[in-house]
């Protein structure tokens, strides 16, 4: 009786053994499958940023801070060697600074101000990204508004060539103008 | 309860305070009037150092934790003792952080000056720091 009970036990740790390995190949296979091909690097990173830009823009916290959540992500797994010479240097410049700021952001459901401000630096780090090589197929632009933060002004970068205010939000969305375009 | 809190009164969480000279400290890269440098150490260096003035309450279970956690926070945000070890990018971030928290004013913790009263910043005091920070974030490179 004893025996057969371990026998059973052994049979059923057995089956369990194997289909974990399966579920731990099918994770391998997804993982591969899902490594973007001919992709820029840096476009999670982007998307990421622009998704927060867009929540920004429509006075949105939560949206916001998920965004940053996205960002950090973004940030941490990025392809580093698929970055040419000069990205992989403004990326470990920008790097820790940029994952702080979006932190913040992500932490800071229900003050969309402090979320602003470190949008701010923020899009000055992207920035720095931004404008070394633009992403293929995509036309992404540099905005200024001079009246956020009592006339100091504050920079964005948007996809698209109207203006959609991330630090005035609804109240003056469409305040600011284009000062760059990345080709 | 009673011995509980007897307990826990052995369980001590380990103490911020490095003894060592601080080579990293704000103060060796950035000028610091002495006027700031005393703000600075008597408003903020108990959370944003490696250094801080241990009050008698932090010494008694469960304040003792509370106290440590305060700390451990404070300096992952910001520590001026290890604040040349970030970035030139980073640094700057930091200091327009200290300047929107003090405006704010967020910084410091009310939790915090309610016990420590000398920690508490006068209207002029705010001023000097915002006039520092201003100074300071001008004056670093490619801002």
């Amino acid at each position: 009786m004893a025996a057969s009970i371990l026998w059973l036990a052994a049979c059923t740790s057995g089956k369990k053994t194997t289909s974990a390995a399966k579920a731990s190949d099918s994770a391998l296979t997804s993982v591969v499958v899902a490594k973007p091909i001919g992709k820029a690097p840096t476009e999670a990173l982007i998307n990421a940023y622009l998704q927060l830009k867009n929540a920004l823009t429509k006075d949105n916290d939560n949206e916001a801070a998920e965004a940053g959540k996205s960002l950090v992500l973004a940030i941490t797994i990025i392809d580093k060697n698929a970055l040419n010479a000069e990205q992989s240097k403004a990326f470990s410049d920008i790097a820790d600074d940029a994952k702080e700021h979006a932190e913040h952001i992500s932490a800071s459901e229900g003050n969309i101000n402090h979320q602003r401000e470190h949008f701010e630096t923020l899009s000055q780090d992207i920035y720095e990204l931004v404008k070394i090589e633009s992403t293929p197929g995509r036309k992404l632009y540099f905005d200024h508004c001079p009246m956020y933060n009592q006339g100091k002004g504050g920079n964005w970068i948007s996809e698209t060539k109207d203006i959609h205010n991330p630090y005035l939000g609804k109240a003056m969305p469409d305040c600011g103008r284009m000062i760059e375009e990345f080709n | 309860m009673l011995f509980v809190l007897a307990v826990i009164q052995f369980i001590q969480p380990d103490r911020n305070q490095s003894g060592q000279a601080a080579i990293l400290d704000i103060s060796r890269i950035y000028p610091v009037p002495e006027s700031v440098q005393g703000i600075l150490r008597e408003s903020c260096y108990d959370c944003h150092s490696d250094n801080t003035r241990y009050p008698w309450y932090s010494f008694s279970q469960p304040a003792a934790w509370w106290v440590s956690s305060h700390i451990r926070k404070g300096k992952s945000e910001l520590n001026f003792n290890q604040f040349g070890s970030y970035s030139a990018r980073r640094q700057r971030s930091k200091l327009k952080s200290i300047a929107s928290s003090i405006k704010d004013p967020t910084m410091p913790l009310p939790s915090y000056t309610l016990i420590h009263r000398n920690a508490l910043l006068s209207a002029k005091d705010r001023q000097l720091i915002l006039q520092w920070t201003a100074k300071m974030i001008s004056r670093s490179p490619n801002k």
